[in-house]
């Protein structure tokens, strides 16, 4: 496969899943939108965010960009490098694909990412999106 | 500033890195340590200007190398260092440099609300490129609109030592940022040489730098507006034989800001009035007051995922009450021509994706006027003879 090609798994909606040490079950579009941009780090009870994200050739990606950030991937990616060369921030952790970032997701504390709907999320809880 | 608080200043940032370094280490893998950088290596020729060396021959020195590190002291404390390696020939002053290291404390961070404090030395966060105007990657243009970026000032604008804070609150109108800085920038002679004038040998002091910017990013919009205020004094003391005088410096700047995103293109904008006003320096009694204003238009399309296309259009004027310039001969008995009033650059850009993290970017610029090359008191005439003048470049990005 060429090395930026968009992977074509053609998947159905993306859900946002955090580790089950995480006491929020809904957030808003925007409150998401400030995790993913890195600037909320902590969860309500003080526990640091651990954010996780696929790579931008993923077509999940795309969508929950699109559909829950309401932000095209490369505005995410200007703020990740923003924040990753002015020091005041670091950019989130990119996992290779959706099993990997189920399995990180499950066993990090903290941890917040996304996968198909349907997908087991035995280990997990899916967070509401909120308009 | 005087020199000794300068070294002592740059003596304790020093320190002040090597002890992140040294945490590093000893943390090494750690999950609260995060380091990353860049290489950038590039070919550049500006004929017929001063803007990258004074003889038009095709160089080397667009180099740009970084390495950062962020360490988490706790959920709400961390630290962050930048070691930088800049070589932009006339541009800037060439060297390593602690580009910023300052503590970043978050003393409230909930889900619609976030404040941070930056304590030490930090970037400037306040304009659309500022705070990482030397990481080509996060730039759209190898040389950026000099209106807004006039390179011969990157080193006092780039970043202060300080403190600053932003605050991000999410409201059902949307996203509001709001930041504020205050600090002062240690200013060398060979950076002095290139705002004031080649030939300066006293000593220039940023007495202050006072900053502050909001931003406005509207619910269900691609659209992001900001305004962002500068206001700066300095002050400049005579060496024992100066043929300058001593001599006090105002540096204020108002500035609109406003970008549109979609999915394969952007355009971005940035407006500015700035007012200089001069007393002193060139002779004891002058009082020059003068309003520069500028403006870009950027934008970008997205030709394919590994290629972008930029066009820019670039206008600068240096006094808004004689945009020609035909007054500069008038006034400075013949020696500075009227080309000097303003600048206008009209650029080209493409970069393509050869493999992941790196990039390859190829850029022209069509030059009419001669308002934003250095230094910028006491402009040189000599090399920068010509009305009209071009620049092209090329560049290698490599970043992780």
């Amino acid at each position: 496969m060429p090395l930026f090609a968009r992977t074509q798994e053609t998947p159905s909606a993306p859900v946002v899943i955090v580790n089950a040490s995480v006491k929020v079950q809904q957030l808003s579009h925007a409150q998401l939108r400030s995790i993913y941009m890195m600037r909320q780090v902590l969860w309500p009870d003080g526990s640091a965010i651990k954010v996780f994200v696929l790579p931008n050739r993923s077509e999940l990606h795309l969508q929950f960009s699109r559909q829950q950030l309401q932000l095209f991937p490369y505005q995410l990616d200007r703020v990740w490098q923003k924040l990753t060369y002015s020091g005041t921030g670091t950019p989130p952790t990119e996992v290779a694909d959706s099993a990997k970032m189920r399995e990180l997701v499950a066993s990090t504390p903290g941890a917040i990412g996304y996968i198909e709907t349907g997908n087991d999320i035995t280990e997990l809880q899916i967070v509401h999106i909120q308009p | 500033m005087t020199l000794l608080s300068f070294k002592l200043s740059t003596f304790s940032l020093k320190r002040s890195l090597l002890m992140l370094l040294a945490l590093n280490i000893n943390s090494a893998f750690a999950e609260d340590w995060t380091w990353h950088g860049f290489v950038s290596q590039g070919l550049i020729q500006a004929k017929e200007s001063n803007f990258v060396n004074n003889d038009g021959d095709v160089s080397a020195r667009l180099t740009e190398i970084g390495v950062n590190s962020v360490y988490k002291i706790d959920n709400d404390l961390k630290l962050s260092g930048q070691l930088m390696y800049l070589n932009g020939g006339n541009r800037f002053v060439d060297g390593a440099r602690i580009d910023y290291l300052f503590l970043n404390w978050t003393p409230h961070n909930s889900l619609d609300w976030q404040f941070d404090l930056y304590l030490g030395r930090f970037k400037n966060m306040h304009w659309a490129y500022s705070s990482t105007r030397d990481v080509a990657i996060t730039r759209p243009l190898i040389v950026l609109p000099q209106s807004v970026y006039f390179d011969s000032f990157r080193d006092i604008a780039v970043g202060s030592d300080g403190l600053a804070l932003r605050s991000t609150h999410n409201l059902s109108i949307g996203e509001l940022e709001f930041i504020w800085s205050w600090g002062a920038t240690p200013v060398s002679l060979d950076m002095s040489r290139r705002v004031t004038s080649t030939d300066v040998s006293g000593e220039t002091d940023q007495k202050f730098v006072h900053q502050a910017s909001a931003y406005w990013r509207p619910s269900d919009s691609q659209m992001q507006w900001g305004v962002s205020l500068l206001d700066s004094d300095f002050s400049y003391e005579k060496s024992a034989v100066d043929r300058y005088f001593n001599g006090d410096f105002t540096v204020q700047r108002v500035m609109l800001n406003w970008r549109y995103s979609a999915e394969n293109w952007e355009l971005t904008s940035e407006i500015m009035q700035e007012r200089v006003n001069v007393q002193g320096f060139i002779f004891p009694q002058l009082v020059r007051n003068q309003f520069a204003q500028g403006a870009f238009l950027l934008g970008r399309y997205d030709w394919s995922e590994l290629t972008s296309w930029y066009l820019s259009y670039d206008y600068f004027i240096a006094n808004k009450d004689n945009p020609s310039g035909s007054q500069l001969p008038v006034t400075s008995g013949g020696f500075i021509p009227s080309y000097f009033g303003y600048q206008r650059d009209a650029a080209i850009s493409v970069d393509h994706q050869l493999a992941e993290n790196f990039r390859l970017k190829l850029e022209y610029h069509w030059i009419e006027g001669t308002g934003r090359l250095g230094p910028n008191v006491v402009p040189d005439v000599v090399v920068n003879g010509q009305r009209i003048h071009n620049i092209w470049a090329v560049q290698l990005l490599y970043w992780f």
